[in-house]
């Protein structure tokens, strides 16, 4: 008895929620990507987006590249800015390489079969990441600030979104650090938005809030 | 005095896209430059570096690519952008070359943005 009522509530609620979905012409399972080279910060961005709105985090970020071999997904994600609230799911992606060679993890103290075993499963993520453009609703590209924003890996997915008509804000990552330097990442990319910040430190996250409200 | 004898091959637009990147992913194994005579379209982009990562190996770590981009927007004098318009429309090309090499030939390339800097 008791559940059949639950029952009919929780189908109350769900055809409730359906409708509303439908008047605000809003994908139930709308999926925010985070794109970029390999280390520029992407998961630590995931992990604050999500201490800040979940109060957990999604995966581990390391000074290794190649750390997120795999798609990492955290759904639904609400975030709530001036009373209005917004639902999506974040999907943090493997750093998109042109090259990935095993010996560069040796110099973190990796032994060779491990090395070589990252390598093979950053090659799989990469071809990943890439596949899963096409699903993004709206994508925030990632960028280390400290370096030239000028590189194929940029190019090549600003590109692949403008031609899919996927809305982008470029986030310019590591602000914190002296290198830093937004605006060479603004010249490079004129017809962007482009917000700094530090995932690290949280840093200016509340202007990132802000602008996802508007592209949304 | 170290000499240093780099290969590059040219290949023709058109061929690259006809067998998907296939005969000139084997070049770039043989440690050979490519040139293509236009850009590639994002899309052809993120084929490539696909591609790319299926063929990555204890012998080969993958790529690097620039192109240097003369689109019709960026030219000019309305007669240069009116002859992009017209080259772009009837050869599907966009006008400007790509450059790809073998990371471990070629470890860095800078793009300025006329230019590339190819570092050995
Ligand atoms: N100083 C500074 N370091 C940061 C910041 N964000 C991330 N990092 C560091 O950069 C390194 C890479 O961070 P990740 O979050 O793992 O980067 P990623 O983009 O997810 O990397 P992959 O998954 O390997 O592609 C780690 O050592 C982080 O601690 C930041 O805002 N400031
Ligand atoms: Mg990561």
């Amino acid at each position: 008895m008791l559940s059949s009522i639950s029952g009919i509530h929780r189908h109350i609620r769900n055809t409730f929620n359906a409708l509303l979905s439908k008047i605000f012409k809003k994908k139930p399972d709308m999926k925010l990507g985070l794109y970029g080279p390999v280390n520029a910060g992407k998961t630590t961005l995931a992990n604050r987006i999500c201490l800040d709105w979940l109060g957990e985090e999604l995966g581990k970020a390391s000074v290794i590249p190649h750390e997120t071999r795999e798609i990492q997904i955290k759904e639904k994600v609400t975030m709530n800015h001036n009373g209005k609230s917004l639902n999506f799911n974040l999907v943090d992606t493997p750093g998109i390489a042109t090259k990935i060679d095993f010996e560069d993890f040796l110099k973190y103290g990796m032994k060779k079969k491990e090395s070589k075993q990252r390598a093979k499963e950053a090659t799989k993520g990469v071809i990943e990441s890439i596949k899963w453009l096409d699903k993004m609703d709206l994508v925030l590209v990632v960028i280390d600030s400290t370096q030239d924003p000028i590189n194929q890996v940029n190019i090549t997915l600003l590109g692949n979104l403008d031609a899919r008509k996927t809305p982008v804000i470029i986030v310019g990552n590591k602000i914190d650090l002296k290198k830093s330097n937004l605006k060479r990442v603004r010249e490079a990319f004129p017809q962007y938005e482009v917000i700094g910040i530090s995932a690290k430190n949280d840093k200016n996250m509340k202007e990132l809030y802000a602008q996802l409200f508007k592209k949304l | 005095m170290i000499r240093i004898k780099l290969k590059i091959k040219f290949i023709p637009y058109e061929k690259t896209c006809n067998d998907n990147f296939k005969d000139l992913l084997k070049d770039l194994q043989k440690d050979t430059i490519i040139l293509i005579d236009a850009k590639l379209k994002p899309e052809q982009e993120a084929e490539l570096i696909k591609k790319t990562m299926e063929k990555v190996s204890e012998k080969f770590s993958g790529i690097e690519l620039s192109s240097i981009d003369i689109s019709p927007e960026k030219d000019s004098t309305l007669f240069e952008k009116l002859r992009g318009f017209v080259f772009q429309l009837t050869t599907g090309k966009r006008r400007g070359m790509t450059v790809i090499g073998p990371a471990h030939i070629i470890t860095k390339i800078e793009k300025n943005p006329e230019e590339l800097m190819l570092y050995v």
